[in-house]
């Protein structure tokens, strides 16, 4: 599903971000990306969700190097991938519901599809009955919620998420990431950048190991190295 | 652009621009003061001009006869008049009817002038088709025999084309002065309130937006705020230029200013035109930054 071959970025101040990373990444596969802050995974998020260009090299996803794409063709490749950020963004004085329809809006979706998948959304991150409560209102793991049912409201089959748990708490930190399982079950590419040592040895699943922007491990039902501080 | 596109665009639009009250107010306030000041000086300039163009129709030369020419030399003058190029309209007046004008004039002033006494010359009134060219026609009919004194007010008719023409001037200048800052106070302010959306852009952008997608809603906006913001003036100078008309028309009766149905219209129009593309190509510009996600 995802190939990246050579990939190199050194931002503008000249700082190297990334250094010949080579990855492949399964359909339906949960990958945890870990490292110590500045090793690279933000910058690896970010160039799969097509926010900048690398210096070099290719990243391939759905079997389109998206490295390529003009600029015109990539709101349709974002359609394609749900995104879950750190801090939420979210539309704070719009409800739950609009702010997880304007996902669908986006893309076009009758005022039918929405009603009919917005509550699925909601439902399957447990918010069915804060629907109508603007985002503001809500904690940081509920706003972490609707981030989530944003991103997967078009059933997109790739979720990338940025450090989705660097603003919980451990406990919700922990619904989080199950949330995620459960999406990963249900067919979708996880690929989840984090430093949340317990998570990731709580789960077992693929971690790759950055460090000073290079792969240094990789490994399927891994755990968090404490040498990737 | 699908329906459901558009009426997605159009209630975004009115939606930001509840949610963006004061951002709104401020953009409908800039487009309001500055239309009305373009379109107070819109008004101004063609009342100006017209102004001086009724006084250029009125102005006229008078070439006044020598007393000792004969009748058939008088004939004469008429007709080396009316072959002047430029002429329009040649009038003959006697001395008698310039005597009996004067008596209508000036009433008791003139008693005791009666016809036997008459101390004036019988004369011309002459016309140009183009008001331009009084001052050389009026040299060229001081030429003409028998012509005892040529007069056009001619410093004041000098003075007169050259300010109407320097007013003109200044004025245009001044409008396109004015319509330049009017679009830079708009696409300002529009920038500001695209800047304190920025966040919601960027996520718009995150969920696979297409830039004109993002761009509609901020477009229509500026047509709906440039909209409100012309016709707030529009509406305000068809009132107060009615009540100055009518109040000129009653107390400066000799001014000779432009008939508000024959201008408001069109002002109003062209108001809602300039707003409206104002408005518009404000948030095109100010929101060119914010697309590169």
């Amino acid at each position: 599903m995802i190939e990246i071959q050579n990939l190199n970025m050194v931002y503008p101040n000249g700082v190297k971000a990334l250094k010949d990373i080579n990855l492949t990444i399964e359909r339906s596969e949960f990958v945890f990306v870990v490292g110590a802050s500045g090793a690279g995974k933000s910058t690896l998020i970010r160039l799969m969700g097509r926010e900048f260009l690398p210096t070099s090299g290719s990243i391939r996803v759905f079997n389109k190097d998206i490295t390529r794409l003009r600029r015109r063709e990539v709101p349709y490749y974002r359609r394609k991938i749900g995104v879950v950020f750190q801090d939420f963004r979210l539309l704070e004085n719009r409800t739950v519901f609009e702010n997880v329809a304007f996902a669908m809006q986006v893309v076009g979706a009758s005022p039918r599809q929405i009603r009919r998948q917005v509550p699925e959304a909601l439902e399957m991150v447990k918010l069915t009955g804060k629907a109508k409560r603007k985002a503001r209102e809500l904690s940081g793991g509920e706003q972490q919620r609707v981030c989530l049912a944003r991103a997967i409201v078009n059933k997109p089959s790739l979720i990338i998420a940025d450090e989705p748990t660097g603003n919980l708490d451990p406990e919700t930190s922990r619904e989080i990431v199950q949330l995620l399982e459960e999406i990963n079950l249900r067919g979708a590419t996880v690929i989840m950048a984090t430093h949340d040592k317990e998570i990731v040895d709580s789960m077992r699943k693929r971690v790759i190991t950055l460090s000073a922007g290079k792969i240094i491990r990789d490994e399927q039902r891994g755990v968090y190295q404490q040498h990737a501080h | 652009m699908l329906i459901r596109n558009f009426l997605y665009y159009i209630k975004e639009a009115f939606c930001s621009i509840g949610r963006n009250g004061w951002m709104s107010f401020a953009s409908i306030s800039v487009v309001t003061i500055t239309l009305l000041i373009l379109g107070s000086f819109i008004l101004l300039n063609l009342n100006v001009e017209h102004i001086a163009n009724e006084i250029k129709e009125q102005v006229e030369i008078i070439a006044r006869v020598d007393e000792n020419c004969r009748p058939d030399e008088v004939e004469k003058i008429r007709v080396s008049l009316i072959q002047i190029a430029q002429v329009e309209e040649v009038r003959f007046v006697s001395k008698e009817e310039a005597l009996e004008r004067l008596k209508e004039q000036l009433g008791e002033f003139m008693e005791g002038y009666e016809q036997e006494h008459n101390p004036l010359r019988d004369s011309f009134e002459i016309r140009t088709i183009n008001p331009e060219d009084v001052p050389a026609v009026a040299a060229e009919i001081k030429k003409i025999p028998g012509i005892a004194a040529v007069d056009y007010g001619a410093e004041v008719v000098d003075k007169l084309f050259r300010s109407t023409n320097v007013i003109q001037w200044v004025g245009f200048a001044f409008m396109i002065g004015l319509a330049g800052t009017a679009m830079a106070l708009i696409a300002n302010t529009i920038k500001l309130t695209v800047n304190a959306r920025a966040k919601e852009i960027m996520i718009m952008k995150w969920v696979g937006a297409t830039e004109w997608f993002i761009r509609w809603p901020f477009i229509f906006e500026g047509i709906i705020l440039g909209t409100i913001g012309a016709l707030i003036p529009s509406l305000i100078l068809i009132y107060a230029y009615g009540e100055a008309f009518n109040w000129a028309r009653m107390n400066l009766y000799f001014l000779p200013l432009v008939a508000p149905e024959q201008i408001l219209m069109d002002l109003s129009k062209l108001l809602l035109l300039l707003g409206a593309t104002i408005g518009a190509l404000g948030s095109m510009l100010s929101m060119r930054r914010f697309l590169k996600v």
